[in-house]
């Protein structure tokens, strides 16, 4: 059995248990719960976008959120205006912001470091601006609404009545899971290997033969699918607008992406729980200390900000550095 | 005098000073001679503190200098000319030369003053061009202006890691012979670190010859200079 | 043509703001080699204790030179307790790449910015405040009609240049200038000329940190003080910036005049919306005609 066989065959195993470990949490969870997990598994494959872009190439994007946005408007002019499925319309937002991921990636191949930052980060303001300057076609300040829709049939007859967290959630599982065997096979491949070369040292990649734009490029590619396709089941659970959007979102990401470990899965996942999850996680530890309102407010954003400090001085490979030592791609 | 006893530097696992004990007598040119890695450039960079030592000891004036930092370490008169001709490239000639003597421009400007002159004297190119970037320098000028930048703290101890690397033979002799007249005139101490043995030894009182991290010989330069055997075991020719 | 002048009005002073931002930000690219993205945060922070002592009734000169001071001591704080330890990590890190080199201390400089916001919002609450000027504001007239230009945007201007003209003769005629130039380019050879690396980074940041503080005080009687208004001055700061080039401080004011005009043409011809998209098309023609920016060195840069 060769070695490239054995990772798809564990793979498929991971993705396996994963399903079904989130479906049984679909089940048992009450539905608010069922809602943050399924914005979790969002934030999963958008983190994953960055494990793709940061952590295995080397290069940074705080523009994230802008090709979220991307997909998420896609998806909804093609649901209002062409009538399509939500499954079409989640195509639809891929295949968008790949193609901005492309013109994108042209742009910043040529960039890195702060450079970059600061570009993707001007990119992140710039793209939301556009839903308000072309009002009649992206809804301005307020969006566009768009939504799930009802479980099918076929599942309420399955399941008995399912909520639409519930929905929520078990909509988005399969693409999560697609998202977890597509990264995890791709990281252990030769293209994996090569993005890794290149982030280690560009110069001797660059000697070996590789074509640094253009693998440059097709990371951002990539990566910028994710993006999308985070973005648009974002959006699907109401709107798609530039408050669904907004420049946090990308930060947000990037923190969650370093808490887990900005070159780990695992880490990923982690980091997607954390960030949507410390909310209530710190209402629930603070319950006891009851903080003025204005306080608690403003103690998520301060919490994670000091974790991210701390992880990316003390321990940057992230927490599932610690976890994993030998399974994560270094 | 600078003692060194039992000397280990690591990076990581890699062992790259294995127990290295070597005296450099003052007023006197001793050269540290050894293939690629034998540990040459580690044991400069760990005598200027750019390293940390794990174990051993240096000691400067009957002083230890372990753990202090590269910065104090320059105030005690060690200079190190670090390997790859060590220029700023974005700042001026007159400027890099200027940065070896920041440290010491508050309490003895003019001569600090005094010491630019002298160091225009010994390298006249250097005067000339001293308003260009460093960056558009000969690669012998630039090996000049980072020697420069190291006698302008008016070093007692110099610190050469391989002057001559991919240097014309030329030009290689008279930057060795200048170390040399310095050393003769002045009575600096110099630790010259060399792949090139013939042209070291030929100026050097003393030779070192480093091997995987210790030291294979320690003999007068003129001896080991003769010895033919040493040298086609550990330098192939 | 009355429209023009005002829109050249407006955007110089402007301009002037977003200068000292970009100011800022070269400060400290040239002496400790970080973007800082945290600077508008430490600028927001040191603008509120102004404007609490003001609303103490204390003077606004008292204000404004607490506020100057505690701007240079959040610089401090932020080298001292997060990039000295950063750099001294980094070697041995477990992301230790080139790639990467220059993205961590972006990346915490973005957690800087968020606890600067979210203390700011636990200590004063979200909600606006104005902030007063301490010359009048009233327009300037021209054939009879008011000009979107004051006694104020003058005194801005005046502090913008006195500002460059100071910076730059810190970093070309003193020994300490020297000494911060040559430890963002080569920590390891000033180190072995007998630069104090670290303290001289540290005093880049203090300096770094009074100018954003400056960009601050001046900003905020045009723009409302709240946690998180001055996000969008860094990011034109940013721009200017990287137009005029990151290592050159005249670039970077040349930058910042550029775009306030850029942006305030934006807003009388075309519309607000648009300035982002007309900000993002500039920074990307930039870098791809000339990635040095206007006056920026090529080598310096490190791409
Ligand atoms: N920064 C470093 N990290 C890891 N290993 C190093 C480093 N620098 C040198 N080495 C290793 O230490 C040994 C000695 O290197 P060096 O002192 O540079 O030798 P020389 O100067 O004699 O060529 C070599 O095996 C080299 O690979
Ligand atoms: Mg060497």
């Amino acid at each position: 059995m060769s070695k490239a066989s054995s990772y798809g065959r564990k793979n498929l195993v991971i993705s396996i248990l994963f399903t079904a470990l989130v479906f049984f949490l679909s089940i048992k969870l009450d539905p608010y719960n069922q809602g943050q997990l399924s914005v979790a598994l969002m934030f999963f494959i958008g983190i994953l976008s960055i494990v793709l872009l940061t952590g295995a190439s080397g290069q940074i994007s705080l523009g994230q959120g802008a090709l979220m946005a991307v997909g998420g408007f896609a998806a909804a002019l093609g649901i209002l205006n062409l009538g399509l499925s939500i499954w079409f319309a989640i195509a639809l937002a891929v295949f968008a912001a790949l193609l901005a991921g492309l013109l994108l990636g042209i742009a910043a191949a040529r960039l890195s470091g702060p450079y970059l930052a600061g570009t993707t980060l001007v990119i992140a303001l710039a793209i939301p601006s556009l839903a308000t300057r072309f009002e009649s076609v992206f809804g301005g300040d307020v969006g566009l609404t768009i939504d799930f829709g009802n479980p099918p049939a076929w599942l309420t007859s399955l399941m008995g009545e399912v909520g639409y967290e519930q929905w929520q959630l078990l909509a988005t599982l399969p693409f999560a899971t697609l998202a977890l065997f597509f990264t995890s096979n791709i990281l252990n491949s030769r293209t994996g290997r090569s993005w890794r070369a290149l982030r280690d040292n560009e110069v001797a990649a660059s000697l070996a033969g590789m074509k640094i734009s253009e693998t440059k490029i097709f990371v951002f590619v990539i990566s910028s699918g994710f993006a999308g396709l985070a973005g648009v089941l974002y959006g699907l659970r109401g709107i798609v607008g530039p408050s669904v959007y907004p420049i946090s979102l990308s930060l947000l990401l990037l923190t969650g992406a370093v808490l887990g470990g900005i070159r780990s899965i695992l880490g990923a996942l982690i980091g997607a729980l954390l960030v949507v999850f410390l909310p209530d996680l710190i209402e629930w530890a603070s319950g006891s200390f009851s903080p003025s309102e204005q306080i608690a407010n403003y103690l998520p954003a301060m919490i994670s900000s000091i974790l991210l400090i701390l992880t990316v001085v003390l321990n940057p490979g992230g927490i599932a550095h610690g976890l994993h030592h030998k399974k994560s791609h270094h | 005098m600078l003692e060194i006893k039992d000397l280990v530097t690591e990076y990581g696992s890699v062992k790259a000073l294995n127990g290295i004990s070597l005296v450099a007598h003052e007023g006197k040119i001793t050269t540290v001679i050894g293939a690629n890695g034998a540990g040459k450039s580690t044991l400069l960079r760990t005598i200027s503190a750019l390293e940390h030592p794990r174990s051993g000891s240096i000691t400067w004036k009957n002083k230890s200098i372990v753990g202090l930092s590269p910065e104090k370490i320059v105030r005690l008169g060690i200079a190190h000319v670090p390997e790859g001709h060590a220029v700023i490239s974005q700042l001026s000639v007159e400027e890099n030369i200027e940065m070896g003597a920041l440290f010491r421009m508050r309490s003895n400007k003019a001569d600090v003053r005094l010491a630019i002159q002298e160091i225009y004297q010994l390298f006249p190119r250097l005067e000339e061009r001293k308003k260009q970037l460093a960056g558009s320098l000969s690669g012998g000028e630039r090996q000049m202006l980072a020697i420069s930048r190291a006698l302008v703290s008016r070093p007692s101890l110099l610190l050469l890691d391989e002057p001559s690397l991919g240097l014309a033979p030329l030009v290689v002799e008279q930057i060795i012979q200048t170390v040399n007249d310095l050393c003769r005139n002045t009575g600096l101490t110099v630790l010259l670190v060399e792949q090139n043995a013939n042209t070291a030894l030929g100026v050097a009182d003393h030779g070192i010859l480093l091997s995987l991290g210790t030291v294979a010989a320690d003999l007068p330069a003129a001896q080991m200079k003769a010895d033919v055997a040493l040298r086609a075991a550990y330098l192939g020719y | 043509m009355d429209i023009f002048l005002s829109a050249i009005f407006a955007g110089t002073s402007r301009g002037a703001i977003y200068a000292l931002a970009a100011l800022g930000l070269v400060l400290v690219w040239r002496g400790a080699g970080v973007v800082n993205f945290a600077q508008m945060g430490q600028a927001m922070f040191s603008t509120y204790i102004a404007s609490t002592l003001i609303a103490q009734n204390y003077s606004y000169w008292v204000a404004f030179v607490v506020a100057l001071v505690s701007g240079g001591l959040l610089g401090a704080l932020v080298d001292l307790l997060v990039m000295r330890p950063l750099n001294r990590k980094r070697s041995s890190s477990a992301l230790d790449s080139p790639a990467m080199r220059s993205t961590i201390p972006v990346i915490a400089s973005l957690g800087i910015l968020g606890v600067l916001q979210a203390a700011a919002g636990m200590i004063w609450a979200a909600e606006e405040r104005g902030f007063p000027t301490p010359v009048n504001s009233l327009g300037l007239v021209i054939n009879g009609k008011i000009m979107p230009f004051t006694a104020f945007d003058l005194f801005v201007i005046g502090i913008v240049f006195v500002t460059l003209v100071a910076t730059t003769y810190f970093f070309k005629g003193t020994g300490m200038g020297l000494a911060m130039r040559a430890s963002a380019l080569n920590p390891e050879v000033a180190r072995l000329s007998g630069i104090r690396i670290g303290f001289v980074r540290t005093l880049s940041w203090v300096i770094s940190g009074v100018a954003s503080s400056l960009a601050g005080l001046l900003v905020t009687p045009s723009a409302n003080l709240s946690p998180y208004t001055l996000d969008l001055i860094l990011i034109i700061g940013f721009t200017a910036a990287v137009v005029g080039g990151l290592d050159s401080l005249l670039g970077s004011v040349i930058g910042g005049f550029a775009l306030g005009l850029l942006v305030s043409f934006v807003n009388v011809y075309d519309a607000p919306e648009d300035i982002f998209l007309a900000i993002l098309i500039v920074l990307l023609t930039v870098l791809i005609i000339r990635p040095q920016g206007i006056l920026g060195s090529k080598e310096v840069r490190r791409v």
